[in-house]
């Protein structure tokens, strides 16, 4: 009984002490912010310097000191290996000496929203300051009133059909629907999207979600109705396919991720070729891996960004939308293969290094649906899925 | 000695404040803590994607097809699970108590029970996958030693069937942890009793072990049951395409990518508020029979 | 001396009463020999569930154990465990499930135990709010829990502030997320607790302690609680493995904690996930087995056999 006692105490003690270095833990990277001012002070005279920018440098100044002041900026939906935004989080907390605050880095954009509303009266860390949402969620948060407009220093070389014109969303990056296929357990690469009906990728095709509810699997739909002839207003031939793919025992229902890749389980994974070029790196050639961008129904998926109406640190927020429309935070983005949405700009002004440019996917040919076409797409799919693929599958009779 | 007087059990207690006052804040804390975060489902039910006061999501609760069948599929995973669950999970809790097993094989499985108890989602689907999927070792280990192709002869893990078979690593370890106690409280001066009555190891289970562990087995298949109902990730990560249960339903209306009707979502959980009401209904109703014989 | 008499009555319940002497019957043979049988088949149910667990999980160690090429190695485990942030978040989940644990059975334990004692017309609704959790999705919960948490509670028609809102100090998130994990493990704490209290006769219990003339505390920490013991454990078991593994409620409230981290590792990557998956999975079964010794074992089997 006493040694139990004793060992209750211990025990009670261990957990004390972990709370105390849990609710030590943060004071203790609160520092750095304190610690790096000075560099960033000195970097306002620094930029000041190019006659050029003298003008654009004083708001900039501002802005970063008065984000310095918030402190922190809370993100939310930004997993580390998309779009390489891990290199991005990072390149923000040292240069401007912020700490940054992820929320939940599997969220969706329905999620995103949600945790807007939710957090409206909370100045709390649990409200996310600035979102990257899907593109037809860009007009709707808008008209809901949850965002905020703010037009970055680079506005104008933002393609104007991928910006709201008031400034309150602006297109980010985007990428084009690919195969990423594991070629240790198929050798033979499809092409296209009607080579995947062939009998050898029997029970070897997957999507990257659930169309009902994942963007990336919608648009999935939707680009193989492109190439099964339909069209930017017509996503049916999408749906048919995808019948015909499942009734000829190709598509698996599973969810695909990069482990059932390695596994060869879904030998051959729809998914977006940012995604798919990460993972490739990510395998490090085990399994060997090769990714394809169809040759017919290339379709182009953008995200877009947007500043909470009710986030606790608008100036952090702006500072973030500064550093990624900015020719550093664009190049960042394109490290992760993701094609950032100043892109033409910059290979006119010939800004992009080389080895990066040979490693971006060829693209040519893909289509960009609007908002309207997006939503047509959407509530056809959404309605018609089920029926597609059989999945009114009711339980052994 | 100050002698408190406790009423005798079968009195008719009046049920005055004092009493109540014992679990208010059990109340309390379900008031503050699940109604009042709750109230915004309920709220949001009522509400269409125009933002106004609406029956519509409840009507197309029953009307569409797509929304029964979702139901019918969540229920009856859900069964499934709760009585296979309950069956096997009841064997193994009673292996390690009644059945004779060493001590330190108890202590294995229990706190091997609390752990597998929580693995869901994607770690467990891929845990399965990786075995018995197309690829899973024990498929390619079939097939390259004996000769024995397993989805050439019509297995398919990703069914119905499938699913339920992947549930059950999380719903045997749970019926294991709350048996363990009910058996352990099997006074062995009954058994004895028994014996010496004549009765055969049969009669004493069927007459007198059975019957004093129904209402501990029948509150465990609802906890069951209500875990399968809610359970979420793994049949997404599994089925995610192909079978429609009700709560991947409401995830893609909430929380999709896409944009939905967030109140349709909500009137899909209070659906499933009913039916879980309804349930603890029948459970509560096959409580009593089953514990009238104790008195 | 009130306690000397308690512990009596306590042990008094757990003597069984020795019948067996000098009754043999005719079918006390049969009994032994069932008796053996009976232990087969537990052997029967105990290796088909080791092997139905175990499977998968070697077939997840055996993924991860092949990150490089044609090589058995733990390339996946070094690059998984690189960031020293999995042992703060994995500390930081066990102390939270050590306070939900604690917070749960001081609300659950007394609950059940008045329930079973002097109200059991409160039976029906109280199981029903603690399935309730099982239906109200966890992101729903944690939205729920922010819109009501996150402004300040002001004393109705004036403009007095009483509290600061939880959410916006550390320790008011905790306390909230520790709240909010209490509502997650209710049904299985609730359960557990309850069928271990019907299987312990708390009326007689309490009665012989009063008639001592115990207070109802000490009636719950010294004749109850200990009775219950084996079912606690079960429930704080559950408990444990609940909030070491949850995501929902720590991602949405900015809570570093386990399960947000180890999505933030192996979301997109091949095999560390599994290397995670497995290594947590022995960890949290370690931890368990600390729980279990701690709380001095499983409690006495009071007669079983």
């Amino acid at each position: 009984m006493k040694t139990r006692k004793s060992l209750f105490t211990l025990f009670s003690l261990l957990l004390l002490a972990s709370l105390a270095l849990a609710a030590c833990g943060p004071a203790a990277t609160e520092a750095p912010p304190a610690a790096t001012e000075p560099p960033a002070a000195t970097e306002a005279p620094a930029t000041a310097a190019p006659a050029t920018e003298a003008p654009a440098a004083d708001p900039m100044a501002d802005l970063i000191a008065a984000a310095q002041a918030e402190g922190m900026l809370t993100t939310i939906a930004l997993p580390h290996d998309w779009c390489n935004y891990g290199e991005a989080i990072e390149t923000f907390k040292t240069k401007y000496g912020l700490e940054v605050n992820e929320l939940n880095p599997d969220a969706g954009s329905g999620d995103e929203i949600e945790a807007i509303k939710a957090n409206k009266d909370n100045p709390g860390p649990q409200a996310p300051d600035v979102i990257d949402v899907g593109f037809a969620f860009g007009p709707s948060s808008k008209a809901e009133g949850l965002i905020q407009p703010y037009k970055v220093s680079t506005w104008d070389s933002i393609p104007a059909d991928a910006k709201d014109a008031e400034g309150y969303w602006y297109g980010d990056y985007y990428g084009v629907l690919s195969f990423l296929v594991n070629t240790d357990v198929q050798p033979e690469v499809p092409q296209d999207w009607a080579d995947l009906l062939d009998p050898k990728y029997n029970g070897q095709v997957a999507l990257s979600g659930d169309p009902r509810a994942s963007n990336q699997a919608i648009q999935s739909v939707f680009a193989a109705s492109l190439a099964n002839g339909g069209s930017l207003d017509d996503a049916q031939p999408g749906l048919d396919y995808f019948a015909q793919l499942n009734s000829a025992g190709n598509l698996v229902p599973l969810i695909a991720n990069n482990g059932l890749v390695a596994t060869g389980e879904t030998a051959v994974r729809i998914t977006w070729d940012y995604n798919a070029l990460a993972a490739i790196d990510s395998f490090e050639g085990n399994p060997a891996a090769q990714v394809v961008i169809p040759a017919s129904g290339r379709f182009a998926g953008v995200y877009v960004q947007a500043i909470s109406a009710y986030a606790p640190h608008p100036n952090a927020a702006k500072l973030w939308m500064e550093f990624l429309y900015s020719d550093e935070g664009q190049t960042i983005w394109m490290k992760g293969y993701c094609h950032p949405i100043r892109e033409q700009d910059m290979r006119d002004r010939g800004v992009i290094p080389a080895d990066l440019l040979a490693k971006l996917p060829d693209v040519t040919g893909a289509v960009f649906p609007t908002v309207a076409q997006l939503d047509a797409a959407k509530a056809l799919i959404t309605a018609n899925w089920d029926a597609a693929v059989g999945a009114n599958i009711q339980a052994a009779p | 000695m100050a002698q408190t007087s406790l009423p005798l059990p079968n009195a008719k207690e009046p049920s005055n404040l004092k009493n109540w006052l014992g679990v208010s804040p059990f109340f309390l804390f379900a008031i503050l803590f699940i109604l009042f975060p709750s109230l915004y489902l309920v709220e949001g039910s009522f509400i269409n994607q125009e933002g106004q006061f609406t029956l519509q999501n409840y009507a197309d609760l029953l009307r569409s097809p797509a929304i029964v069948n979702a139901y019918k599929l969540s229920i009856q995973i859900s069964a499934a699970t709760a009585i296979g669950g309950g069956i096997f999970g009841f064997l193994l809790a009673y292996s390690i108590t009644v059945g004779g097993l060493p001590r330190q094989l108890r202590s294995a499985l229990i706190t091997f029970s609390g752990v597998a108890s929580n693995f869901a989602g994607v770690p467990l689907a891929f845990a399965f996958i990786a075995t018995l999927g197309r690829r899973g070792f024990v498929t390619l280990l079939l097939k390259d030693n004996l000769n024995i192709d397993l989805y050439q002869a019509g297995f398919d893990l990703y069914t119905f069937w499938g699913l339920t078979a992947i549930y059950m690593f999380f719903q045997f370890p749970l019926m294991v942890l709350v048996m363990v106690p009910a058996l352990d409280g099997l006074k062995r001066e009954w058994r004895e009793a028994a014996e010496n009555l004549g009765a055969s190891y049969f009669q004493y289970w069927t007459r007198v072990a059975m019957p004093i562990l129904l209402p501990s087995i029948l509150g465990s298949m609802i906890l069951l049951f209500g875990n399968a109902f809610g359970a979420y990730a793994t049949a997404y990560a599994l089925t995610g395409g192909r079978l429609g249960i009700i709560t991947i339903q409401i995830g893609a209306q909430i929380r999709g990518d896409v944009l939905h009707n967030p109140g349709l979502g909500y009137a899909m959980a209070m659906g499933m508020v009913i039916i879980m009401a309804v349930s603890l209904i029948g459970y509560s109703w096959l409580q009593k029979v089953s514990e009238r014989w104790l008195r | 001396m009130a306690s000397k008499g308690l512990r009596k009555v306590v042990a008094m319940s757990d003597t069984p009463f020795d019948v067996s002497a000098g009754q043999g019957g005719p079918g006390k043979k049969r009994w032994s020999l069932l008796r053996i049988g009976g232990r087969f088949w537990s052997w029967v149910w105990f290796i088909l569930g080791a092997v139905y667990f175990l499977v998968p999980l070697f077939a997840t160690l055996r993924h991860s154990l092949r990150m490089e090429r044609d090589v058995i190695g733990f390339k996946a485990y070094e690059r998984a465990f690189e960031d020293p942030s999995f042992l703060e978040t994995f500390l930081l989940s066990n102390a939270l499930a050590v306070a939900t644990i604690v917070c749960s059975a001081l609300l659950i334990v007394p609950t059940a135990y008045w329930i079973r004692l002097r109200l059991p017309q409160a039976r029906r609704i109280a199981e029903f709010i603690t399935l309730l959790p099982f239906v109200i999705p966890a992101i729903i919960l944690v939205f729920g829990l922010i819109r009501t948490y996150s402004t300040h509670f002001t004393i109705p028609f004036t403009d007095i502030e009483l509290f600061q809102p939880l959410t916006t100090t550390k320790f008011g998130t905790y306390a909230l997320i520790t709240a909010g994990y209490m509502v997650l493990a209710m049904p299985y704490m609730y359960r557990s607790v309850d069928t271990g209290m019907r299987v312990v006769d708390i009326r007689t219990l309490t009665e012989a302690a009063q008639s001592l003339g115990a207070g109802w505390f000490t009636i719950i920490t010294q004749v109850i609680l200990p009775n219950v013991r084996s079912a606690l454990l079960s429930g704080a078991l559950l408990t444990f493995a609940i909030v070491v593994g949850e995501v929902t409620l720590a991602s949405f409230l900015g809570v570093d904690a386990f399960g947000p981290y180890l999505f933030l590792i192996g979301q997109h990557k091949a095999y560390e996930p599994a290397a995670l998956s497995f290594v947590t999975f022995l960890m949290t079964w370690f931890a368990m087995g600390m729980i279990q010794f701690v709380t001095g074992g499983q409690g006495q089997a009071t007669g079983a056999h």
